[in-house]
């Protein structure tokens, strides 16, 4: 059937061109490959499901971007799968994968990213894992480009804040996930 | 951003290599072999010319074991109480059960271990046993493996949803024809995994066990699969209140809406009748999540918002 055809080809070119920073995507933001293996196989199965929302490229990443960031959401909240799609994708990050544990400088600056709200986490690594300019994150995060700006300028100003602080008493992470209205 | 920049863990260069590229291509074989479209009436759809996968079994594979509800409500007994069981030998009992918690019981009877040259088949025989059962037959055998139970819909009970662990990857699961309803055009039902005899990793091994009332899946098949709660129903142009009725003859109901191309709702628990429904997944006992929007069709390319049907075309565990 060709619009079979058609829908697997434009799978395959999106999977091709974005398998690597999607799970680059999940690997920054989890500690736990079995974690960010499930992920990647539920982002591309929402792709594959929802093709036809798949924007084209260039915004197609950030469309992912936006599916990668709901699906980590869900599993933050406890709702983790296991699927079996991931089976083989989970065994090869174990056996490959060890997220580094940082130390001096880079552990007090992982310790004040740490303390900020999970949106504002997610503002500042947009923009400086992903190096998104406002309005990727805009898309990204389906908010306008200017709350983009300055909520981007506030979680600079905090992080700066927490810097300052110094090494203090560990916070208690807070469970809230934004549920998407950065508006 | 320099500052945070330095604490990225992972490149996407580097992380584009942590996966060996067999991998990633079974990955992508394996989600365009399940339903483009699951919401159609006339169920999954499979692509045209690409071998069935036995990767659909976590969600799309029909399975018999399930059958019927008596069957789920066993299942669902012999999970709740363990320690309220009979003591071994007592009458009315129908199956053999530890003498004790934490004995090893003579003979195999929750798994079955046959040896085929460097492999071991383990298939499970009793899904619903008491995990330490399992747990002492693997040590028997030598093998670091402990098998989990999670609540699956119906129609999947008693398949394999998931294995991991440390070289988890020398661990291939088995299948077998026949053992499962035709659900999405295939018969191969994972019913066990094959290990080297010289297995020295440590595997957990996750069996789908049939759910507690109102408790979540974790893992579910196409919720028009035979055995599940909307076989055979034809939701296509449908309303909301015109399948929330047809539900009701089942005695289902719907515990969320997803609402496509709104982020702000794109989970909640109600939503205007005359609204259109789009998909459906199976939730918990007798109910589902359906995926609704205002307009008869749903939202196409263009629409608005990235990801605002996501988060998830499946329910999840709480």
């Amino acid at each position: 059937m060709p619009a079979q055809d058609e829908r697997q080809r434009r799978f395959e070119a999106a999977y091709t061109a974005h398998h690597g920073p999607i799970l680059g995507y999940l690997l920054r933001r989890t500690d736990n490959p079995d974690d960010a293996a499930d992920a990647l196989a539920e982002v591309f199965l929402i792709a594959w499901r929802r093709l036809p929302d798949l924007p084209a490229e260039p915004q197609a990443r950030l469309w992912l971007y936006g599916v990668a960031r709901r699906v980590l959401a869900n599993q933050r909240r406890g709702e983790r799968r296991r699927s079996a799609l991931a089976d083989r994708l989970r065994a090869d990050l174990v056996d490959a994968y060890r997220p580094p544990e940082y130390t001096g400088e880079l552990a007090r600056i992982a310790a004040a990213f740490g303390r900020l709200p999970e949106a504002e986490r997610e503002l500042l690594a947009l923009s400086a894992w992903e190096g998104l300019g406002y309005g990727q994150i805009a898309e990204v995060l389906d908010c306008s480009r200017n709350a983009v700006r300055i909520r981007l300028h506030r979680a600079r100003r905090r992080l700066a804040a927490e810097l300052d602080r110094g090494p203090a008493q560990p916070v208690p992470h807070r469970a809230h996930v934004p549920s998407g209205d950065f508006r | 951003m320099n500052q945070i920049s330095k604490i990225a863990r992972v490149s996407d260069a580097e992380a584009a290599h942590l996966a060996r590229p067999d991998t990633l291509a079974d990955l992508a074989a394996q989600i365009t072999a399940t339903a483009a479209s699951p919401a159609g009436p006339a169920g999954p759809v499979r692509p045209a010319g690409r071998p069935r996968s036995r990767a659909r079994r976590a969600w799309l594979i029909g399975v018999p074991l399930a059958a019927g509800v008596a069957v789920a409500a066993v299942a669902v007994t012999s999970m709740v109480s363990p320690a309220h069981r009979a003591p071994a030998g007592q009458a009315g009992h129908a199956r053999p059960v530890p003498a004790g918690h934490g004995s090893v019981p003579v003979r195999a009877q929750v798994l079955s271990f046959v040896r085929h040259g460097q492999y071991i088949d383990v298939i499970v025989r009793d899904p619903v046993a008491d995990p330490a059962q399992y747990r002492a037959e693997f040590a028997r055998h030598h093998l670091n493996i402990t098998l989990k139970l999670l609540p699956v819909s119906p129609s999947i009970v008693g398949t394999v949803v998931y294995f991991g662990g440390n070289h988890a990857s020398a661990i291939t699961p088995i299948t077998a024809t026949g053992a499962c309803h035709e659900a999405s055009g295939t018969d191969q039902c994972p019913v066990g995994v094959r290990v080297p005899v010289h297995f020295r990793g440590q595997a957990d091994l996750v069996f789908g066990r049939a759910a507690r009332p109102g408790e979540h899946y974790e893992s579910t098949a196409s919720a028009f699969a035979p055995g599940e709660v909307m076989h055979g129903m034809n939701i296509h142009g449908k309303t909301v209140a015109r399948v929330e009725a047809m539900l009701r003859r089942r005695h289902a109901t719907v515990a969320r809406f997803n609402v496509a191309g709104n982020s702000a709702a794109s989970n909640v628990t109600s939503v205007p009748g005359r609204w259109y429904v789009y998909d459906a997944v199976p939730w918990a006992q007798h109910q589902v999540l359906l995926f609704v929007g205002p307009s008869r069709t749903e939202p196409k390319a263009g629409a608005p918002v990235p990801g605002s049907s996501a988060p998830s075309p499946s329910p999840s565990s709480k």
